[in-house]
């Protein structure tokens, strides 16, 4: 029985990696449809530079990743830091709040603030775009702080205090570098939620403020393209850099250990 | 000790908890203003009437949910609960199967084969989606390796095939995550020492690894439910938009009928199911733990 299992899993891995394959493999194809490969070309990838309104959507995904990120990754420094001293009564129920958007189902989270700004006649723009992807990224920055602010030596603080630094001292002398990792990976995390952030998008956004996976998603309904392709290999590019720049051990803590 | 260190020791005491609750309120803050409160005004718009220009009037009514019992609506939310219970077991099995299989793989192998499920998990949806376009659509592979054989114009997109495909693709990473968590804890030996015991295959998964995993399972298929029936990308990339989701319903009502309330109303049925899968699962969990305790009392 074991071996019939070992075969099912070693399937389900090449499960996985057929799409992946396949979009790396097409973004390269000569011929401009799928049923044909006539050898290797970077046509599409100069195509897709050349795309200006592409491009424009690019830079709005980025603009609102880097505010969401670094947004997310302060708030979740903050957060983490104060339940690692916070003693009192409810520990249990503030990291049930902090987790709660991770629960609920994004598209109910995105009506919300749909309702939300509408109601206050707030404009679509990158602003709510960033107040969106701010909602789904925190819970996550914030776990991936909270579980490396929990091993930090208390004394280490007391004893930087008692040595005379004052409290924003302790936090750039002795937490941050030792949070760095930490710090590093929840940004990132925040960075790429955002930046592949389509849920949230769809509601939030406004004229003159499309994202990249917007665009991606209105110009697959009509077709899919080579370009698409190209553009599709080079996210799953950017997924490898991050995943290897949060490191392999710090990705499990944050996905099986968190979960135990 | 004098007053004065007295007061030095309870000031820093004290000072460092005052501290710690002002760090907490950027977060707290953040969760309630733009998830708890905006929940509360979709709950309360589930209730109002809409007004002819996509806004709210002041009105109260039960309108929008006896709608919800319209056919129109009622075949989507059938549908939808059908489909997430159906990816639920498949993404179920097929992890719980691949988590055995990482988990009696050794050590330093389980590694490498976790990193090869969080590489898909973390790129892009969209492109995991318009991957399978690429594979399955009319100018694919199989398109094509099939026009060889004679049989042209043959293609999986759109179909609800290839949705239930899209949709294992998109949620087996997330469910093989917590089930290996669960099963990495199980001490070996119990396996070794059930085989010993003359209990065949299905026995010992039947009787240890699933009872002892099943905490993360439960908690698999939570995350795997809900999500499940909120998807609107994958209904129409990958089936062509004929049988929507619920989430597909609610995208229609939000930003093309601008029919707030009634887009409310069908929101609050996901989270209503949420919260009622949430309690499901607490009690099941529940359930377990008190079974196991009290069958080792027994056998104390």
């Amino acid at each position: 029985m074991d071996r019939i299992v070992n075969g099912i899993a070693r399937g389900v891995f090449v499960f996985l990696y057929i799409p992946i394959v396949a979009v790396i493999v097409y973004s390269f194809n000569a011929a401009g449809t799928n049923t044909r490969f006539d050898g290797l070309t970077l046509q599409w990838y100069v195509e897709l530079f050349q795309d200006a309104s592409l491009m424009q959507t690019l830079r709005t995904s980025a603009l609102v990743a880097v505010i969401t990120a670094t947004v997310a990754t302060i708030i979740g420094i903050m957060f983490a830091l104060g339940l690692a001293r916070y003693r009192g009564r409810g520990r249990g129920a503030l990291m049930a709040l902090i987790a709660l958007p991770l629960i609920v189902p994004e598209i109910v989270l995105g009506v919300a603030l749909l309702s939300v700004f509408s109601t206050t006649k707030m404009p679509l723009g990158i602003l709510t775009l960033v107040l969106g992807h701010l909602i789904v990224s925190l819970p996550l920055a914030t776990l991936v702080l909270m579980s490396s602010a929990a091993m930090l030596d208390p004394s280490l603080p007391e004893a930087a205090t008692d040595l005379g630094c004052t409290p924003w001292q302790t936090f750039t002398r002795v937490y941050f570098p030792l949070l760095r990792p930490a710090v590093v990976a929840a940004w990132l995390l925040s960075f790429t939620t955002s930046f592949s952030n389509i849920v949230m998008s769809t509601f939030l956004s406004g004229v003159g403020s499309t994202t990249l996976p917007l665009k991606i998603y209105s110009s697959l309904k009509t077709g899919l393209t080579p370009s698409i392709n190209a553009l599709g290999a080079l996210l799953i590019l950017l997924t490898l850099v991050i995943v290897l720049l949060v490191g392999v051990s710090q990705m499990r803590r944050i996905l099986v250990e968190s979960r135990t | 000790m004098t007053a004065t260190t007295r007061a030095i020791h309870l000031g820093r005491q004290e000072k460092p908890k005052r501290g710690s609750l002002l760090l907490l309120i950027p977060g707290i803050a953040s969760v309630v203003l733009l998830g708890v409160l905006p929940l509360f005004i979709v709950a309360r718009n589930s209730f109002a009437v809409a007004d002819d220009y996509g806004g709210i009037t002041d009105g109260l009514t039960l309108e929008n949910y006896a709608k919800l019992l319209d056919p129109v609506y009622s075949k989507t939310l059938l549908f939808s609960l059908g489909l997430g219970l159906l990816n639920t077991v498949v993404c179920l099995v097929i992890g719980y199967l691949t988590s055995y299989y990482i988990v009696s793989r050794p050590t330093n192998r389980q590694g490498f084969l976790l990193l090869l499920v969080i590489i898909p998990f973390w790129t892009d949806f969209l492109v995991r989606t318009f991957a399978w376009i690429t594979i399955l659509g009319s100018g694919g592979p199989i398109a094509g390796i099939l026009g060889i054989f004679g049989i042209a114009g043959f293609s999986v997109i759109p179909s609800n095939l290839a949705v239930v495909l899209g949709l294992l693709y998109s949620f087996l990473p997330t469910a093989i995550f917590p089930i290996y968590a669960s099963m990495r804890s199980i001490d070996p030996s119990l396996k070794e020492a059930a085989t010993d015991l003359g209990a065949s295959w299905w026995g010992v998964h039947r009787r240890v690894i699933l009872p002892l995993s099943s905490p993360g399972i439960l908690g698999a298929a939570l995350l795997t439910f809900i999500p499940t029936m909120g998807v609107f990308v994958i209904p129409v990339l990958l089936g062509g938009g004929k049988d929507p989701l619920v989430g597909n319903l609610i995208v229609t009502l939000y930003t093309e009928f601008r029919n707030q309330p009634m887009g409310a109303a069908v929101s609050m049925v996901l989270l209503v199911l949420m919260l009622a899968s949430m309690a499901l699962v607490g009690l099941a969990l529940k359930r377990s733990s008190t079974k196991r305790t009290t069958t080792k009392k027994t056998e104390a």
